[in-house]
């Protein structure tokens, strides 16, 4: 063990930057002028962050070693989960993390997702399997309550959202992951109200635990003789226990192993098997053969929850990395004397990229998952339709980019948390490598990075003959303005609108060669992926560095002006170093080499 | 049963490097507050002593929450009355206008209009540490008086309260209407039980937080003003503050040689021993 260090106490994400956000990016005390969110004042989300705060730093920061440590296991029968949930699940309950931004009439309290998602960030920030506990029940509750009878509302959502029950999603089986279309959970009718489901999931997350009363799972079946592939696949409420009258039965739902993880190791990944007893009942949800597509309704919200984790991951390692350098003495500065004392490593300009640019990529995946929420949130609520609609548009957009930046650039970042720790960092004695760890299951699951990369060219800008890039270039034409109304560098916003107009043209030309050669169109999907998010981050800091200027222009407390130039150095890194990325992709898009697309399999 | 607490919003401690001091002044410009923390655990404590802790909870008895400041401390009021509180009281004032005397002598006219079974308060400010204010108000009020909490029990019209003392814990009982100020180990998750709390019920470690939906009901809650001249019964701030400064920074330390020079240097430079 090195010496102990007196480091500060982590703050999971700063107080200052969420501020910034919320109110000198975002405004979003404009969204409580919507009728839905009329109840709400900055006061409340003040009082409401405030209370999160101190859960996430708190039990839930302070229970994630040991967690970590001790992964959730099977013990033959049933997946013992850490004793802690017992205490942390009920007190996300309580504060109403597992109903917040439902409707008021479905039992929610109709909390705006921006301010949710700050919540969700925190607390993820903090300890991020048990707070999916309480996410992935959200999203199973909502999936009853958008698509669900009054009946299943009232019997299994309503239990969820007010955290008596937990929610699963039971989508995948050994051989229908990314393929869902492959699912083969069988759902037989019967005459009463229920089908009898049999089948085997696997990679079910919190799919058993040992501190709720039961567990909901949403489950893909396939209801006998329905058609084959993705247009045959029904949704299904398949509890652990079922309801008959005011009794809890067993519901003939079986744990049969946990996988080990790499990360997220107190949230169980499981094996389930439905109906090895012939006697487990499923309740269709709306119609039959439309699962995927109720699934799909999901997948905006679900997605951004994923790079909400990501860059949540990712801002925690780097104020720990920040913390460490800060106080770690190692050698001698440059224009230093040989014999002098040692300089804290944060004086070594290395060490000081490593930590900007951290602060560069985790900033700006969480600006884009909070700019994602306030979308989200004036698709649904916003009083005009144009207003809603240009929102949906946009979030559709973005949705693959804000996954995947704030999960592949994450990767890299926490891989720099660890690499600042140097030796230390790479020992389980530091957190940074648990968080590398948890971090990569973020470019994995719902959807991985190929998934999006195909759904952002195939089915976003394919898919809308261009017209959602038109609709983004409009938003960054309206970025470029204020930014030179607030007087940010003229240089960056130069770059901001060239980038643009080349991420344009090439899209036009990969578009006529798809029409040709769809394979050809598609093989550069991943590099377009990293271009467009390269841009996007682009437009992200130029908005940062707009509401930075202003704040300097309106003057502030001394501590302001620090945090202000940081935006501004991360901006004017992202323009030096980042940018310029965007033609050189673009070009090797256009170029369009096939090497690993013509290659022969036995040639790998 | 009726409480009353009363809060002190503090700067947050753990910002306090960005105070900056003068001789004239400590300029609390830009500063962030908070409730002290020894308040929130009076707050938890009088919350406790008046529910059965079970689920869904119930209440038997009233909470209020009371302050000095000016308008901006109603933030700290709310908070309170989102994590639990019925209702607040505040008596408006500046804050270079108060001392420790003056505060009392205006917390006791309420507390004298309010008649509450009992007054809770943290055993002191972590931002003047003067611990003062619950000792002076019991004296002005004439009533019993017991300090530094760690355990409180409910019986019938009296309080057992403990204190953690050298060896053990010393107990006393004080008939209501009575002051109690807490220490920190009041919110470990044994240590407050009403008379309607049964014996094996252990709370969460630590304060409780405020809950979205009890957040939203904050809002209607009522916030009574007073003022401070009608409250201080004549009494006006009676300490002069001559000077302000910081703390010396800490100097380098020195390696000493061997143990012999270490003895040396505790029993002739620092003596220490």
């Amino acid at each position: 063990m090195t010496k102990q260090l007196n480091i500060m106490a982590n703050p999971l994400i700063r107080d200052r930057l969420v501020d910034f956000l919320l109110n000198e990016v975002l405004h979003v005390s404009d969204l409580c002028d919507l009728p839905e969110f009329e109840d709400y004042s900055t006061e409340t989300f003040d009082l409401l962050l405030d209370s999160v705060r101190k859960l996430a730093r708190g039990p839930m920061f302070e229970t994630y070693r040991e967690m970590n440590d001790a992964p959730a296991h099977f013990d033959g029968k049933r997946v013992i989960t850490s004793e802690r949930m017992k205490d942390l699940y009920p007190r996300l309950v309580e504060l109403g993390m597992t109903n917040a931004t439902r409707p008021k009439d479905a039992g929610g309290q109709q909390l705006p997702c921006v301010i949710m998602g700050v919540c969700a960030a925190y607390l993820s920030a903090a300890n991020v399997s048990a707070t999916c506990f309480a996410t992935l029940s959200i999203g199973a509750g909502h999936l009853i309550e958008a698509f669900g009878s009054h009946i299943l509302r009232e019997r299994y959502m309503a239990p969820i959202y007010s955290g008596e029950w937990t929610g699963t999603m039971a989508l995948t089986e050994p051989h229908a992951g990314s393929s869902l279309g492959d699912v083969a959970t069988k759902a037989l009718p019967t005459d009463g109200e229920h089908y009898l489901i049999s089948g085997s999931k696997i990679f079910i997350s919190g799919g058993d635990n040992s501190f709720s009363e039961n567990i909901v799972h949403l489950a893909l079946a396939r209801i006998e003789g329905a058609p084959a592939g993705i247009r045959g696949i029904s949704l299904f409420v398949v509890p652990a226990k079922r309801l008959e009258g005011t009794d809890l039965v067993d519901n003939d739902v079986t744990p049969t192993g946990t996988f080990h993880k790499m990360g997220w190791r107190a949230l169980p990944s499981i094996a389930l098997t439905f109906g090895e007893a012939g006697d487990c009942h499923g309740y269709l949800v709306g119609e039959p053969h439309r699962g995927m597509r109720y699934m799909f309704q999901m997948m905006n919200e679900a997605r951004i929850g994923v790079g909400l984790h990501a860059a949540a991951t990712a801002l925690v390692a780097y104020e720990e990395s920040l913390a460490y350098a800060k106080e770690r003495p190692q050698g001698r500065a440059l224009k230093g004397k040989a014999d002098g004392p040692q300089v804290n490593i944060i004086e070594h300009a290395d060490v000081r990229r490593m930590l900007l640019r951290q602060k560069a990529i985790s900033e700006s995946a969480f600006a884009l998952v909070l700019i994602c929420g306030q979308y989200m949130d004036l698709s649904r609520y916003a009083t005009e339709a144009a207003e809603r609609e240009r929102a949906e548009k946009l979030l559709e957009l973005l949705t693959p980019v804000t996954k995947t930046f704030a999960a592949e650039q994450g990767f890299e970042s926490n891989a720099l948390a660890v690499q600042v720790l140097g030796g230390a960092g790479y020992t389980s004695e530091y957190l940074p490598e648990a968080w590398l760890r948890d971090q990569k299951l973020n470019s994995i699951h719902e959807g991985t990075t190929g998934i999006q990369s195909l759904d952002l060219l195939a089915r976003k800008v394919f898919g809308t003959g261009g017209a959602s890039l038109v609709g983004f270039a409009k938003e960054i034409a309206l970025t470029i303005e204020a930014g030179k109304s607030a007087g940010v560098e003229e240089s960056w916003l130069k770059a901001l609108e060239t980038a643009t107009a080349d991420v344009g043209e090439l899209s036009q030309v990969l578009g006529m060669r798809a029409m040709a050669d769809a394979e050809a169109g598609m093989r550069h999907s991943h590099d377009y992926l990293d271009m467009f998010g390269t841009l996007v981050i682009g437009w992200v800091w130029v908005r940062l560095a707009t509401a930075a200027s202003r704040g300097i222009k309106n003057g502030g407390a001394r501590a302001d002006k620090s945090f202000y130039d940081g935006q501004l150095r991360c901006a004017q890194y992202w323009f030096a170093n980042e940018m310029p990325r965007v033609k050189e992709l673009a070009r090797r898009i256009e170029v369009g080499d096939d090497s690993y697309a013509a290659m022969d399999h036995d040639s790998f | 049963m009726k409480i009353l607490v009363a809060l002190k919003r503090v700067a947050d401690p753990d910002n306090a490097n960005k105070v900056k001091v003068s001789p004239e002044k400590i300029d609390t410009t830009g500063l962030e507050w908070k409730i002290n923390p020894f308040d929130e655990y009076a707050l938890e404590a009088a919350l406790r002593l008046t529910e059965d802790g079970k689920k869904p909870k119930k209440r038997e008895g009233e909470v209020v929450v009371m302050t000095l400041g000016p308008k901006e401390v109603e933030t700290t009021l709310r908070s309170a009355l989102a994590t639990g509180a019925d209702r607040a009281i505040r008596i408006d004032c500046t804050d270079d206008e108060l001392d420790g005397r003056l505060v009392a002598n205006a917390l006791k006219t309420v507390i004298a209009e309010e008649k509450p079974d009992y007054v809770i308060f943290g055993k002191q400010a972590v931002d003047g540490d003067n611990n003062g204010v619950g000792q002076m108000v019991a004296e002005l009020l004439d009533w019993p008086m017991a300090t530094f909490a760690a355990t409180i029990q409910e019986e019938d019209g009296s309080l057992l309260v403990s204190r953690e003392v050298d060896g053990g814990m010393c107990t006393l009982r004080v008939k209501t209407p009575a002051v109690v100020t807490v220490d920190l180990r009041i919110v470990a998750p044994e240590s407050v039980y009403s008379k309607l709390t049964d014996k094996a019920h252990k709370y969460s470690d630590g304060v409780r937080f405020a809950a979205l939906p009890a957040i939203m009901k904050a809002k209607k809650k009522p916030i009574d003003v007073k003022a401070l001249a009608d409250t201080a019964g004549g009494v006006t701030i009676g300490s002069n503050y001559a000077n302000f400064e910081a703390p010396a920074a800490r100097a380098a330390g020195v390696k000493v040689e061997d143990v012999a020079a270490l003895v040396d240097k505790l029993a002739n430079e620092a003596k220490a021993i």
